[in-house]
């Protein structure tokens, strides 16, 4: 079985040592100005001069590319591919594909749009790579995050596969007494519908459970909870999240200015 | 001095007719090993939901009579505060993971981040819950990556580190192989030895002689006997009301009707029935 359900990347370095805050609010940042800012080569030059080093600084640059490979680069080329084709705009017609138009514009558009796309992933993975999800859920609770919202957040991020596990087993014993779950499409997914009875009722069942054993651990205590970890937020990170709050604010007022 | 003390309990669940309880008195002292047997439906486990607070807190439904813990009243206090006095593990080890903690050590400190103790001390306390069920080599594994019997220890560690003064245990073994059942076994064995009350409802009878010193019998939902392992264990009413018995008490009954038991007592393990014949 998995020892551990996440991305996140033991390492340390600067980047994982920064409060899990100050790494969500700098992911959302790239990501909003890379959106908001009125230039053109806003995305690509963030992704260059910022995520990739950032990476090296979170030490984490193998892993990283690792899964740009296959994540970032598929989502990014399909979106390349849909806008090419199938922006409306544009004059400059570079081919022609059946009814299909690829323009200057078209194209020119489907890149930034790519990019942004990759910036988002991005931003997003690196952030998972260097922040251990309980430090992150414990900070954002520290900080008046509703316990049980982060409580959904995280048991569903560790549940999910225990049911895909679940799901295998119930198959494998109904397909040992006969079930079809190899010929045609339409038959297979016909079986399915005697796996959603067994698997969503024993789900039910053991929910009640789950809230017994957490609830027989105070977890609705009116006590304020405290956290196992010391997540530490010092002044830089204070100093780093206004500033990059501040650059947000100075994109998002460039781009009402100039548009 | 009794530590649990029910008096007249009746119960009936939200959307049923008849009372799963009826009419229970049960007493426990403080220090003591009691085991509940009982067929299926006899009200075994809403017996240990009602000493843990979840009837009728959790479950809602009619409740009459009393539960007290400790000198405190149930059904004056409420859940979060009541499971301060009373730690409930269950059946199914895999359910009574919180799912939201990726190490046991922090799946174990997750009721002590809930009810709010401090850092320093909730370290200390779970290290020292660690220690007394033997699990510390476990501390930095994932929960879910444990066998059954190792996960039925952690579920057990994360409520004692609550500091209980009794526990309840539901049919703590009834999943586990018999390396498992060992092992949890081994732990609930110390713990009372430590002086932890213990309510436990088993099935597995041998156990129970071994380990419990009072038994107390379930048949649809009231208390059908009450008393010292040997004689409760060993006694005819239980094989006529459905009961599992031990297999060396069938056995040396059966002896006994052929003459070749010759002793007034039957015996419940394999050592009394081999020194019984023996004899």
């Amino acid at each position: 079985m998995h020892e551990r359900l996440s991305y996140y990347v033991k390492r340390d370095s600067t980047l994982h040592r920064l409060n899990p805050l100050t790494k969500f609010i700098l992911a959302l940042s790239i990501i909003l100005i890379s959106i908001f800012s009125p230039w053109y080569w806003t995305p690509h030059i963030l992704f260059l001069f910022a995520i990739i080093p950032l990476c090296f600084v979170g030490r984490v640059s193998w892993e990283f590319f690792m899964s740009a490979f296959r994540l970032i680069i598929p989502a990014a080329s399909f979106i390349f591919i849909m806008q090419a084709f199938f922006q409306p705009d544009g004059q400059t017609i570079i081919f022609e594909f059946w009814f299909l138009d690829v323009t200057e514009e078209s194209l020119a558009f489907a890149f930034r749009i790519a990019t942004r796309i990759t910036v988002m992933i991005s931003a997003f993975t690196l952030l998972l790579m260097t922040t251990h999800p309980s430090e992150l859920m414990s900070d954002l609770t520290r900080r008046g995050l509703p316990g049980q919202f982060a409580y959904v957040i995280i048991s569903t991020l560790q549940i999910l596969p225990q049911m895909q596990a679940k799901a295998q087993t119930i198959i494998n014993a109904q397909r040992s007494r006969g079930l079809d779950t190899q010929s045609s499409f339409i038959k297979r997914a016909g079986s399915l519908i005697p796996l959603v009875g067994p698997l969503v009722f024993g789900s039910l069942v053991e929910v009640e459970e789950r809230a017994i054993a957490i609830e027989a651990r105070g977890f609705t205590s009116t006590h304020v909870k405290t956290s196992l970890h010391d997540v530490p937020d010092t002044s830089a990170d204070k100093v780093l999240r206004w500033l990059l709050v501040v650059l947000v604010i100075i994109s998002l007022a460039l781009n009402l200015w100039l548009s | 001095m009794a530590i649990i003390n029910l008096q007249n309990v009746t119960y009936k669940y939200p959307l049923t007719d008849a009372p799963v309880l009826q009419n229970i008195n049960l007493q426990v002292n403080e220090g003591e090993f009691v085991a509940v047997i009982g067929p299926n439906g006899a009200g075994k486990s809403t017996l240990c939901y009602t000493i843990a607070g979840f009837v009728p807190h959790f479950f809602k439904g009619e409740i009459t009579g009393t539960v007290e813990v400790a000198g405190s009243e149930s059904s004056k206090s409420s859940l979060h505060e009541w499971v301060l006095n009373v730690g409930l593990a269950f059946q199914n080890p895999f359910n009574q993971i919180s799912g939201a903690k990726y190490t046991v050590f922090e799946e174990i400190a997750f009721g002590l981040e809930n009810i709010g103790v401090p850092r320093e001390e909730m370290r200390l306390r779970v290290e020292d819950a660690l220690k007394l069920t033997g699990i510390s080599d476990l501390a930095d594994r994932s929960p879910y990556s444990l066998s059954g019997g190792q996960q039925q220890r952690v579920a057990l560690t994360s409520i004692l580190v609550m500091q209980p003064k009794v526990l309840v245990l539901d049919e703590p073994t009834s999943q586990m192989d018999p390396i498992g059942t060992r092992e949890v076994f081994g732990v609930i064995r110390k713990l009372s030895e430590k002086g932890m009350t213990v309510v436990m409802v088993e099935h597995k009878v041998e156990w129970i002689a071994e380990f419990a010193d009072k038994v107390v019998a379930l048949h649809n939902g009231s208390v059908l006997l009450e008393g010292n392992p040997q004689e409760v264990l060993t006694s005819d009413l239980l094989t006529d009301k459905g009961f599992g018995i031990s297999r060396y008490t069938s056995v040396a009954r059966k002896a006994q009707e052929l003459g070749m038991w010759k002793h007034n007592n039957l015996p419940v393990t394999l050592d009394e029935a081999v020194a019984g014949f023996k004899r």
